[in-house]
């Protein structure tokens, strides 16, 4: 009997350790400790707690990302989403809320609005994902280019900066966020029937329709989600910002999905998970650092991100041979 | 068996399965129809020589996106590389042609690296099996700082004559489209042309059947890589000089044209002459907006609205009935 009980552990260890979040948990492990030999100043506590710092906005906007691309579809929006966080709250800061929340929900209202209406374009209006949340990326850079013109807009917003800049406890509040972030979308994912849903839906919807999912509403709840989480990661930027601009999202549109594939959820959708996505975001921060330690020129700097990002998924990223 | 038709025989066959495969993009021809009379009821210089020389001009490099996408979705991949692509095309140019490689040799250098840039992608896709929006994504970062290396800000020059040539007043972007649109059905007749639909729609029935799978799928990200380049060189004779980000606007606009034009996302559905109606669409959209005065901040709002209508009315209908 304790034989068969120990290789029942001895193989729920194997899993664990051929899982790919644990791959990636590994490789984050080996490029730190790589790092803190090569450059002194890299292991330092206060330098680790900055990258995980910066890690929070690609692990919020990866959030989202991860739930949409589960269900099968691809949120190429979510830059342009932050940017319209990070624009409009300070535009919005009411005075007659000395707390600065209602500025905040009203924000996140919004950006969950724009995340709906991509849910609505693909699960209604049966536009391809890609197309929809492309387009509504234009749609949304005129608008706000419209709506604050050209010029940095300053935060005023007690919450935001709150958000941006406080450590209770020693641990950056955006820290705090994400990691109650995390186990809430940890939760929904895998121990809700939204989640059970979503999986289902981006493995076979033709299947879940017909086991009575609804995929209108799960589309939308993705889309919406995604919404939410990249309208949350823009206030978190700008509480660290302290300004917010057009633009400022860019740079996460290309990590959310590395993060995501990183991770080992697949970008055909129906498996994964977002334990993945989180050492995913990490690493991606981490490789970000070390370019920045290198001082190359811009050109440089993006030739070598994007080769990282490539080498890294030829770790972990390969699909499997479908003959 | 096939000794047996005879050459006349597969003449008579040939125009009605063309017809045929007209039938999905009928509509949107009428469309583009529709579009081109107001456009020239609007703006009747779109009849004289030069007026059709600068409405050509304004088409050609993204109905040459359009097709770089369209191949690549045929296949069942796709690029988000091609914006970077088109500036790296343009750089290459506007640095090469003044210098000791002279307009050949500066031709051959933007044909080649597309050639080069696009194999490689094929075979990371293809033989790695990485997942293509994932790779050319983290290309368009590789592509667009090289690009950014080679001219770090707007500058370089293209030799006058070859500007007017391309970019004046005669219809030399015209020829080369028709050029173009006769060599893409040359290569639909070469095996690897062949191959390159059934490569799309059934991977593994095709490869079963001894179809080059992924020789197709390799081709193609090349020949698509070579039209984006291409794509650069037109835009840098247009503009007289080279810009490292002037391509940003053409992966999304490359991606609508060609989803406008009734290609699938699953691969080996569609047509090129949609892909083209369809860039050929968004071009007379993007000049009418120019022309009633739209500001550019209006016409990203005004396009992001009109891609979605574009592609979602057609899908609306068809879930009615």
């Amino acid at each position: 009997m304790t034989a068969r009980k120990e290789s029942a552990r001895g193989r729920r260890a194997l899993t664990i350790l051929r899982s790919r979040p644990f791959l990636t948990v590994a490789i984050v492990a080996a490029v730190w400790i790589a790092a803190s030999f090569a450059s002194r100043g890299f292991g330092a506590y206060g330098h680790l707690r900055y990258l995980v710092e910066l890690g929070a906005v690609i692990g919020l906007v990866a959030a989202g990302q991860t739930f949409v691309v589960i269900a099968g579809g691809i949120d190429l929006s979510v830059a342009a989403i932050v940017t319209v966080s990070a624009v409009s709250l300070p535009l919005l800061s009411l005075q007659a809320d000395p707390t600065g929340l209602t500025a905040v929900l009203a924000v996140l209202a919004l950006t969950t609005a724009i995340g709906l209406v991509n849910g609505l374009g693909v699960a209604l209006l049966r536009v391809h994902p890609m197309i929809m949340t492309l387009a509504m990326a234009t749609f949304l850079q005129g608008l706000l280019i419209i709506i604050a013109g050209g010029s940095a807009v300053t935060a005023e917003n007690p919450l935001v900066r709150w958000l941006g800049n406080a450590r209770p406890a020693g641990i950056p509040a955006g820290v705090l966020l994400w990691v109650a972030i995390s186990v809430i979308v940890l939760t929904t994912m895998h121990a809700t029937s939204l989640g059970a849903r979503i999986f289902a839906m981006g493995a076979n919807p033709l299947a879940a329709a017909l086991s009575g999912v609804s995929v209108a509403s799960t589309t939308l709840a993705v889309y919406g989600i995604s919404g939410f989480c990249s309208g949350l990661a823009g206030m978190l930027v700008l509480g660290m910002n302290g300004q917010g601009y057009v633009g400022i999202g860019d740079p996460y549109l290309l990590a959310s999905i590395a993060a995501v594939v990183l991770g080992g959820t697949s970008i055909l959708g129906g498996l994964g998970t977002y334990a993945g996505t989180i050492p995913g975001a990490i690493l991606l921060v981490t490789i970000t650092a070390l370019i920045t330690v290198v001082n190359a020129s811009p050109g440089w700097r993006s030739i070598l991100f994007g080769s990282l990002i490539l080498g890294l998924l030829l770790l972990s990223g390969r699909e499997q041979a479908r003959r | 068996m096939s000794t047996v038709v005879s050459s006349s025989q597969a003449g008579a066959l040939y125009w009605p399965v063309q017809l045929r495969r007209n039938v999905g993009v009928r509509s949107l021809f009428a469309v583009v129809l529709a579009f081109l009379v107001a456009y020239g009821v609007l703006f009747p210089g779109l009849l004289t020589a030069s007026g059709f020389a600068k409405f050509t001009q304004s088409w050609f490099p993204l109905a040459l996106v359009a097709m770089a996408q369209a191949i690549l979705m045929l296949t069942g991949g796709i690029s988000l590389a091609i914006g970077a692509l088109v500036s790296l095309g343009a750089v290459i140019a506007a640095t090469t042609m003044i210098g000791p490689l002279g307009v050949a040799g500066g031709t051959a250098a933007v044909a080649l690296t597309g050639v080069g840039i696009g194999a490689a992608t094929g075979f990371i896709v293809v033989k790695l099996r990485l997942p293509a929006i994932v790779v050319t994504l983290a290309g368009s970062f590789i592509i667009g700082g090289a690009a950014l290396l080679i001219l770090p800000r707007p500058g370089g020059a293209i030799p006058e004559w070859l500007s007017d040539l391309l970019a004046g007043n005669t219809p030399a972007a015209f020829v080369l489209l028709v050029l173009v649109v006769l060599l893409w059905k040359l290569y639909l007749a070469t095996p690897l042309g062949l191959s390159l639909y059934a490569a799309g729609e059934n991977p593994v029935g095709a490869y079963r059947s001894g179809v080059p799978v992924d020789g197709a799928r390799i081709a193609a990200y090349a020949i698509s890589g070579l039209l984006c380049t291409g794509a650069g060189l037109f835009v840098a004779a247009q503009t007289g000089s080279g810009d490292p980000v002037i391509g940003s606007a053409f992966t999304l606009n490359s991606i609508a044209a060609a989803v406008l034009g009734g290609i699938g996302f699953l691969g080996g559905q569609g047509t090129m002459r949609g892909a083209l109606a369809g860039s050929l669409l968004l071009s007379l959209m993007i000049s009418v907006m120019f022309f009633l005065g739209f500001t550019p901040v209006a016409q990203y709002v005004a396009q992001g609205l009109i891609i979605i209508g574009a592609v979602a009315i057609p899908q609306f209908r068809k879930v009615q009935q």
